[in-house]
């Protein structure tokens, strides 16, 4: 059996069109493999961060450092390390508070005011005494969790009621917070011994203890509250309709979910557990209430939850990032008088990286023929 | 008397940047893009037109710096909503903390703050400047006088003009606009550069000649009770105008009280502007008035072929 | 009358991620006649005229005008070309005026300032319409016109921006007999003045009425080009359908006891809207399937979202017999209650398309703690449920349980839907143009299913703008107009009475 000659066509080449006349379309991709979506994500990330160190090293820090201050300082010295854990426990619990509060489709961009809220709280339970020494910290706890949730319980209600944008109102209830709490700092709550504005310091009792050696006990009651969040979500009733929620509200109430009763419990246990946070902060690192204890940690909050996909495990991940990132911020300022502001515009940048490349996981680009001739 | 001749006559200088910068929101939302990144970029401006001032020291030049950069940061929105299709929410509040960081930052590298400039000189409208009791209210730097041009001229352009019309139209229905064959993506482009070209002169305007110092973080929300305003203006001007007015007299008042000697917790009166916004969007949300919706596809991005 | 060639589209080609909605699509329309392109839904007629359009630019192909090649860069250059297109959803702004959503499709507004060029046009406006044979405010916002206005409009916009190839998609589908026949009259005489008029349409009778050729589409694909008057009807139902599938025929239930009673339901009227319901009273009995008939926009969406407990607020009454008002009822407390509810919008009422279908289909019974109590959720036995249910109901192209809902083809989905609905006892059905969109095929599974249902002694009701679907499937047939049921009718229902219920003035 001889081989069929196949004819080669040589008359008409295959027109090529030069590249400014094509015409691309842009679609919508419905999925995408898991793999890919990791590494689009992992390459933002690396995009962001390699934009960061320039952005330092145009700051001033020698290039040569970048690495042994943010990795080899942060993660191989034992010291460093208990910093990073020790700031992750706060971070890792305003970061599920945002979780929680997007999977109920809820901007709370209110973490600041509701942490606040829950260190008021715990110090209003060590100031006037309440209950034994012995169950003064479970006391603080809950005083946390539910000041913290009453401070989410304006906006989500008038949400609910009124659709009155919980951008706007959260954000105001912050600075409503904050005022207020520096109200109690330079007035009744102000340490009578000397006149800066921190509330009297806990007794040891009132402050958290170590769970091991040099190691808070704050770590083991973000995870716990972690391994809360991620059973909540993905293996209870709730974690259904919350998915329904998110997914589209409509449908959700169309078929059956408990729409608002839902978003509702959700928000408020957001509230709680950035009140927790701040009680974390305050009995666990300042050991009495201060007036900028919260700064930094509403915005980490809601880019945590951003770029854990609202996923608790993975906010457990991106929060010790952080919470790195926060600690050798503090590092920066200190050896090279890099203002900590740098920290909050690394945060931005990463978030912009991310977000960005969100687009060529929703879409492909396609060629398609077209343009004027 | 003289405390309430004051008070009147402070109010449209801090009416002025709650003007401008809902104004320049107006112009981007009303192309269908959500801007939430007021706050970052009156920061922008603000930082800018400072460090004009304290380079060149003309305060004209300084403004219009602060337009400039502030419309150049807006590129990175554009870019974020505009090309890429990222939530719009997401984009806008990941610029205002871009902002807050970037403008942190760079004040404190250049040494910017806490640095006095002179702003500029007060022109006195006479023969209104020496009307007794709201005398002092024609005593004001030229931007103040400039603002109601402003709004005169945007105005004009988004009802009078075939452009604004399809700006409006992009912002409306941009399916409708785009089978026209108007060019919807590049009108939420220059939709959001202008609009913060606006802010920018906002936040330019709050460093440059009203507090007449940068101090980072120094717009204290101002940018969220624009956006607050902007709601409660239903998206027209002349209405955010009389908002900001209402806002310029809150905070003019809270100096004023200070002075006069009224002992009230001080901290519960810096919550003012803040606890008035709340109210104000629950009293907007509560009286469900008619007249004006949002614009119809606000926030939504755009994708012509988005099908299946 | 001249027979040049107005516009070709030839071996066109184009896909929507993945899914080829046109495969070697031509297409040639002639000056002088009205030309219909025919086809199902879903046939890629839409698609095709998109691309004449230049809204959509194709993967492959060409497109002559006047038997030049050109190229379309957008819907600008198109209407450079003098093709203009009426689309089946209305792209006007609502909040703008009839004039100044024409003016936004001129190309060149002329000389003067805003206010002169706004009207001038608005004097030209009247005119044109006046030759057209209708009349138009131009002052008037688009939001406050009638369906039937807002399609002038429309067409007065690409005729004034000068179009001479006059594409119409769908544009029948919303409008009354009467209406559609002016609006028939109107585009066949400008046809015959020397433009080409194409109808994309999937109703035979406007083919056959009015158009000199037809073309067919089926699957992306176009079959044929021909004299719709050369062959018969059947001939033509057949090159649209492929192989045909029989029409359902009309069979018999056994009507039971009373199971739901609508008195007086009216809409609250909001602001600036009046109700759309003005006192519908309706009565369901077990074992019946009651189709309600009617022209769209009657108040049909506003009582099934009544009827399913969707966003909506109404005065009067909605007994379950037994039971009470139903109208406070949660959608959870409905589900208990045994209701199954078939909405029209499919992704924006009964499924979420970005969810898995496991969960697509278990939210249906989650509340009778099938899988658990609140605190856990049994995946075994909800995977077990989903699997048979799939089999069951005969839902194809599930890859795997955890893909996304919105991956299933539109007949699949809605099998999904239905799967979800009816994998209980159900006691009252209601279902709102279940078979909308669907091929042949999967509208009679849902009719199918709609029988059974019936036949097990549920009480069904059935809103469908489609009277051949009603007629097949009902025991009793109401007719909605104008916000209320003003007549109804028992079997051996008359049809044209029937038809004459739904467009006569009340």
């Amino acid at each position: 059996m001889s081989e069929q000659v196949v004819p080669i066509d040589v008359s008409q080449p295959k027109q090529r069109q030069p590249l400014l006349r094509r015409r691309y379309a842009l679609e919508v991709r419905q999925q995408m493999a898991w793999y890919w979506q990791a590494l689009i994500l992992a390459a933002a990330l690396a995009v962001g961060l390699a934009i960061s160190a320039l952005i330092l090293i145009a700051a001033g820090v020698p290039g040569g450092e970048l690495l042994n201050e943010f990795v080899i300082m942060t993660v191989f010295d034992a010291q460093s390390l208990q910093a990073v854990l020790f700031q992750a426990s706060p971070m890792i619990l305003v970061g599920l508070a945002g979780c929680m509060a997007f999977r109920a489709r809820f901007w709370n961009l209110g973490l600041d005011g509701q942490m606040i809220w829950g260190a008021i709280g715990a110090t209003a339970i060590v100031l006037f005494e309440v209950g034994p020494p012995a169950l003064r910290l479970p006391l603080m706890l809950l005083t946390a969790a539910v000041c913290g949730a009453l401070w989410a319980l304006t906006p989500i209600v008038l949400k609910l009621r009124l659709q009155v944008s919980e951008i706007i109102s959260t954000l105001m209830l912050n600075y409503l917070a904050s005022y207020f709490l520096l109200h109690l700092l330079y007035g009744s709550w102000k340490d009578p011994r000397d006149s800066f504005p921190y509330s009297p310091p806990f007794q040891s009792f009132e402050r958290l203890p170590e769970f091991f050696h040099g190691y808070s006990a704050g770590i083991p009651l973000a995870v716990v509250i972690a391994v809360f969040a991620l059973w909540l979500i993905g293996f209870s009733r709730a974690g259904l309709y919350l998915r329904f929620v998110d997914a589209n509200p409509k449908v959700a109430d169309a078929v059956g979910v408990p729409l608002r009763k839902t978003i509702l419990a959700t928000v408020l246990l957001s509230g709680a557990m950035a009140g927790i946070a701040g009680f974390v902060i305050t009995s666990g690192q300042e050991g009495r209430l201060t007036q900028s204890f919260y700064q930094g940690y509403g915005f980490s909050g809601i880019l945590i939850a951003f770029l854990a996909r609202n996923n608790p495990i993975a906010a457990l991940v991106v929060a010790l990032l952080i919470a790195t990132l926060f600690v050798a911020g503090r590092s920066l300022q200190v050896f090279y008088q890099i203002p900590f502001s740098m920290v909050q515009l690394i945060q931005a940048i990463l978030v912009i990286c991310v977000a960005s490349s969100d687009f060529f996981i929703r879409h492909r680009l396609r060629r398609v023929q077209g343009g004027e001739s | 008397m003289d405390l309430i001749a004051s008070w009147l006559g402070n109010t449209p200088d801090f009416a002025v940047p709650f003007a401008l910068a809902a104004l320049g929101l107006i112009i981007t939302e009303r192309a269908g893009v959500l801007s939430l990144g007021a706050e970052g970029l009156m920061l922008v401006g603000a930082l800018a037109g400072i460090g004009a001032q304290l380079a060149y020291g003309s305060a004209e030049l300084s403004l219009l710096i602060a337009m400039l950069s502030a419309s150049v940061v807006s590129i990175l929105f554009a870019i974020m909503v505009v090309l890429l299709r990222i939530n719009q929410v997401i984009a806008g509040l990941s610029l205002v903390f871009f902002c807050q960081g970037l403008t942190g930052l760079l004040g404190t590298l250049w040494g910017w703050t806490n640095r006095p400039v002179s702003g500029m000189s007060s022109i006195s409208l006479w023969p209104l400047s020496e009307l007794p009791l709201i005398g002092k209210v024609f005593v004001q730097n030229p931007v103040v006088y400039l603002t109601p041009l402003i709004f005169l001229a945007v105005v004009w352009f988004l009802t009078r003009s075939g452009t604004g019309l399809r700006l409006r139209a992009v912002g409306e229905n941009p399916q409708a606009a785009d089978s026209v064959g108007i060019p919807v993506l590049w009108y939420r482009v220059a939709a959001i550069l202008a609009g913060a070209a606006l802010i920018g002169l906002a936040g330019g305007y709050l460093s440059v000649l009203s507090t007449k110092l940068w101090i980072a973080d120094m717009t204290g929300g101002r940018g969220w009770i624009a956006i607050a305003l902007v709601i409660f203006a239903r998206w027209y001007p002349w209405r955010a105008l009389m908002g900001a007015l209402l806002f310029g007299c809150v905070e003019a008042l809270i100096p004023q009280l200070a002075a006069a000697g009224i002992r009230l917790p001080q901290y519960f009166i810096l919550m003012t502007p803040y606890a008035v916004t709340l109210g104000v969007m629950i009293w907007v949300a509560a009286s469900k008035r008619a007249g004006g919706e949002q614009p119809g596809a606000l926030g939504i991005p755009f994708v012509r072929e988005e099908r299946r | 009358m001249s027979k040049h060639n107005a516009i070709q589209l030839v071996g066109i080609e184009k896909s929507f991620d993945g899914f080829k909605a046109l495969s070697h699509a031509n297409f040639t329309a002639k000056w002088g006649e009205v030309h219909a392109l025919l086809g199902e839904n879903g046939a890629g007629k839409s698609s095709l005229m998109n691309i004449a359009a230049g809204l959509y630019a194709p993967e492959a192909g060409s497109l002559l005008i006047d038997d030049n090649e050109v190229r379309l860069s957008g819907p600008r250059a198109a209407s450079e070309h003098r093709i203009g297109m009426v689309h089946q959803h209305f792209k006007l702004v609502r909040p703008f005026t009839v004039a100044e959503n024409i003016l936004l499709g001129l190309r060149n507004a002329g000389a003067g300032g805003f206010r002169t060029r706004l009207r001038k046009l608005e004097r030209e406006i009247v005119a044109k319409a006046e030759q057209l044979g209708f009349a138009v405010d131009p002052r008037k916002p688009a939001a406050a016109l009638s369906v039937a206005e807002q399609q002038r409009v429309e067409i007065l916009k690409v005729l004034l921006a000068g179009a001479r190839i006059l594409i119409l998609d769908e544009p029948t589908a919303v409008l009354t007999d009467q209406e559609a026949e002016r609006l028939l009259t109107t585009v066949h005489a400008f046809a015959r003045s020397g433009a080409a008029v194409i109808l994309v349409t999937h109703k035979m009778a406007d083919v056959i009425r009015y158009a000199d050729q037809v073309t067919v589409m089926r699957a992306g694909r176009t079959v044929q080009t021909l004299d719709p008057r050369s062959i018969s009807a059947d001939e033509l139902v057949r090159l649209t359908v492929g192989e045909s599938a029989p029409a359902g025929e009309y069979q018999a239930g056994s009507r039971g006891e009373e199971r739901l009673a609508v008195k007086d339901l009216r809409s609250v009227a909001s602001a600036g809207e009046r109700g759309m319901l003005a006192g519908v009273n309706l009565r369901l009995h077990a074992g019946e399937i009651y189709g309600l008939a009617g022209v769209g926009g009657n108040g049909q969406s506003e009582l099934a979202n009544a009827l399913m407990g969707l966003p909506g607020a109404t005065e009067g009454e909605i007994e379950l017999i037994g039971v009470g008002d139903l109208r406070s009822a949660s959608t959870e407390r409905r589900r208990e209650l045994g209701i199954a509810a078939i909405p029209a919008d499919r992704y924006g009422a009964a499924l979420a398309a970005d969810l898995s279908i496991i969960d697509n289909f278990c939210i249906g019974q989650i509340h009778s703690g099938r899988y658990g109590a609140f605190w856990r959720l049994k995946r075994s036995q909800m995977e077990t449920d989903v699997a048979e249910a799939i089999r069951t109901f005969d839902v194809q192209g599930v890859r795997s349980l955890r893909q996304k809902a919105a991956l299933l083809s539109g007949g699949n989905a809605q099998k999904l839907v239905i799967a979800r609905e009816f994998s209980r006892k159900v006691k009252l059905v209601f279902a709102h143009s279940p078979s909308r969109g669907l091929d042949v095929r999967a509208a009679q599974a849902v009719h199918t299913r709609l029988r059974a249902a019936r036949d097990a002694g549920a009480a069904v009701l059935l809103i469908s703008e489609d009277l051949d679907e009603v007629l097949t499937l009902a025991d009793r047939i109401g007719v909605m107009n104008s916000g209320r049921i003003v007549a109804e009718f028992d079997r051996p229902a008359d049809r044209q009475a029937i038809g004459k219920a739904m467009v006569d003035h009340v």
